[in-house]
């Protein structure tokens, strides 16, 4: 479920972290998924927020989600060129995908490793990996099932 | 109930500087020179107008800059910070301003070195500032999605998938947009003709797009100017009124790949012909916010100018093109002329509404009411009609 440092320095953005979603990329640290979810309206939210996406409520909580995740590919698109400095031509292509979870009823975005740009396709089932990226952290992406 | 302002307000004057890639000058030249030609079209004297507008990211000059000089003195000035469909946004608040008497005839432009300076698409900004300038930014940027192709993309994608838009459909797209500009010399494919074959031939860039359906770069300004009907009825330019506007809606959540099924355009649809009572088969000439090809297509959607489910077939058939149904960015649009963030295919629709071109090719045969839609993404939108 987990890969070794790719190389010996990551080039690509690493998340920050902030107020409301440090416990999204703690987890992440950890190998982990949590998901910021609304003890009102029952609600998960991705991305999180300061208060709950759907209802306005402040009552959110964080619900962990363990380590085996499982989604369906909403969307994607297959970059050829970067876009953002800390990419070269030696990461594309690169597949950006829209990937839904339905139990929680959410969209995670992140990139389909792994594998070559053919074997994409909307409805294809993909897990939740992740990269580290140093000692610290550590970043959730998807491989196709 | 509020008031209607249908055919209150009127745009009487429209103007651009040149338009190239190296401008070798500042956004306050280019805006002068584009106020400049907009005041003359209008038939006016730059002290009569009494308000100045604009809307950029950061990119631009002031408002104040500009009427200072020009030589005039306003009452109002405003700049915001915005993207694509801000025109139709300003235009609404002119409305609203000279409706309430802060001014009586406004100017607002955009005026950007979108090539040589600052440019949309990505220009090697720190991913750090990224993520905090965007909404939700370290959720797509560390993904290495920093490029609106590739947000756009991932709606363009499902879309197609579900509604069975093919790459040829947006071929066609660009190619309606090519052959305008192949008639407009100032555009910058002009003399570039574009097939179906090369277009199907050329490499992707951000699949589903490749580089033939990303709109251009330009250094360039573009104003207009809007006043009542009245004042316009005594002014050079046959006015284009104003049949209504609706100015700015968002989709329901900001981080808006959260829902790529829905886009603002389909509230501003609702909205706009809810104001007006105008059917979209009453609208004969478009302008439709063209950032990319797929764009177009999701718009006619969104507008009702294409059934759902059949707006693949509405463009290869023809339909955009000069002798379609709805002859669409007759300039070349932000695919073939320009881009100035959707200003140029405000002052395309407003020549063609005014007949601009009678007598040429370039003029659509039926042109008394059009419709301007503007896209700052799937999020936020804004649309107006306009009517000779």
């Amino acid at each position: 479920m987990t890969e070794q440092l790719k190389t010996e320095t990551y080039t690509q953005p690493i998340p920050m972290k902030n107020s409301d979603n440090a416990a999204y990329w703690d987890a992440a640290d950890q190998h982990m998924l949590t998901l910021q979810k609304c003890t009102d309206c029952g609600k998960y939210a991705q991305p999180p927020g300061p208060a709950c996406c759907h209802c306005g409520s402040q009552n959110v909580t964080w619900e962990e989600q363990g380590t085996d995740i499982v989604g369906e590919i909403y969307s994607y698109v297959i970059s050829y060129r970067p876009f953002l400095p800390g990419y070269t031509m030696e990461d594309m292509p690169l597949v950006i995908a829209v990937v839904k979870l339905e139990k929680q009823n959410i969209t995670i975005i992140g990139n389909v490793l792994h594998c070559k740009p053919d074997d994409v396709a909307i409805g294809k089932m993909v897990k939740m990996i992740w990269v580290d990226m140093n000692e610290e952290r550590a970043i959730p992406q998807w491989e196709l099932v | 109930m509020t008031q209607s302002i249908a055919s209150k307000y009127a745009i009487v004057g429209v103007g651009e500087s040149a338009r190239s890639k190296n401008s070798g000058t500042t956004p306050l030249h280019l805006a002068l020179d584009a106020a400049r030609a907009a005041i003359a079209d209008a038939g006016l004297d730059a002290k009569e107008i009494d308000g100045f507008m604009s809307y950029s990211e950061g990119d631009s000059c002031t408002a104040h800059q500009v009427a200072t000089y020009l030589g005039a003195h306003p009452k109002y000035v405003k700049d915001i910070s915005g993207g694509g469909s801000s025109t139709e946004l300003l235009i609404a608040d002119a409305v609203a301003l000279i409706e309430t008497g802060q001014a009586n005839t406004i100017l607002i432009y955009r005026a950007m070195n979108g090539r040589s300076g600052v440019r949309m698409g990505g220009g090697g900004w720190s991913t750090d500032m990224l993520q905090g300038a965007l909404d939700g930014g370290s959720f797509i940027i560390p993904y290495g999605a920093g490029s609106p192709s590739q947000w756009f993309g991932l709606f363009a994608q499902r879309h197609m998938h579900v509604n069975g838009i093919t790459k040829e459909h947006l071929g066609h797209v660009c190619l309606s947009a090519y052959e305008y500009a192949q008639k407009n010399p100032k555009a910058f494919f002009y003399g570039k003709p574009l097939t179906m074959e090369d277009y199907l031939a050329t490499a992707p860039l951000s699949d589903p797009f490749n580089k033939h359906d990303f709109c251009l770069e330009s250094d360039e300004a573009n104003a207009l100017i809007i006043t009542s009907a009245k004042h316009a009825q005594t002014l050079q330019q046959k006015p284009a009124y104003i049949l209504g506007v609706s100015a700015r809606r968002t989709v329901k959540h900001a981080h808006y790949w959260q829902n790529i099924d829905e886009v603002a355009a389909d509230y501003v649809a609702a909205d706009l012909y809810e104001k007006t009572g105008v059917k979209p088969r009453d609208i004969q000439v478009a302008s439709i916010y063209d950032c990319y090809s797929w764009v177009v297509i999701r718009q006619l959607e969104a507008y009702g100018l294409a059934p759902k489910g059949q707006v693949g077939d509405f463009v290869a058939a023809g339909n955009l093109r000069i002798d379609g149904q709805l002859p669409t960015n007759l300039a070349g649009g932000m695919l073939a002329e320009g881009y100035t963030h959707g200003m140029n295919n405000v002052l395309e629709i407003v020549r063609q509404v005014r007949g601009e071109y009678s007598g040429t090719a370039r003029q659509a045969q039926n042109h008394d009411l059009g419709i301007c839609t503007g896209w700052a993404g799937p999020d936020i939108a804004g649309a107006m009609l306009l009517h000779k």
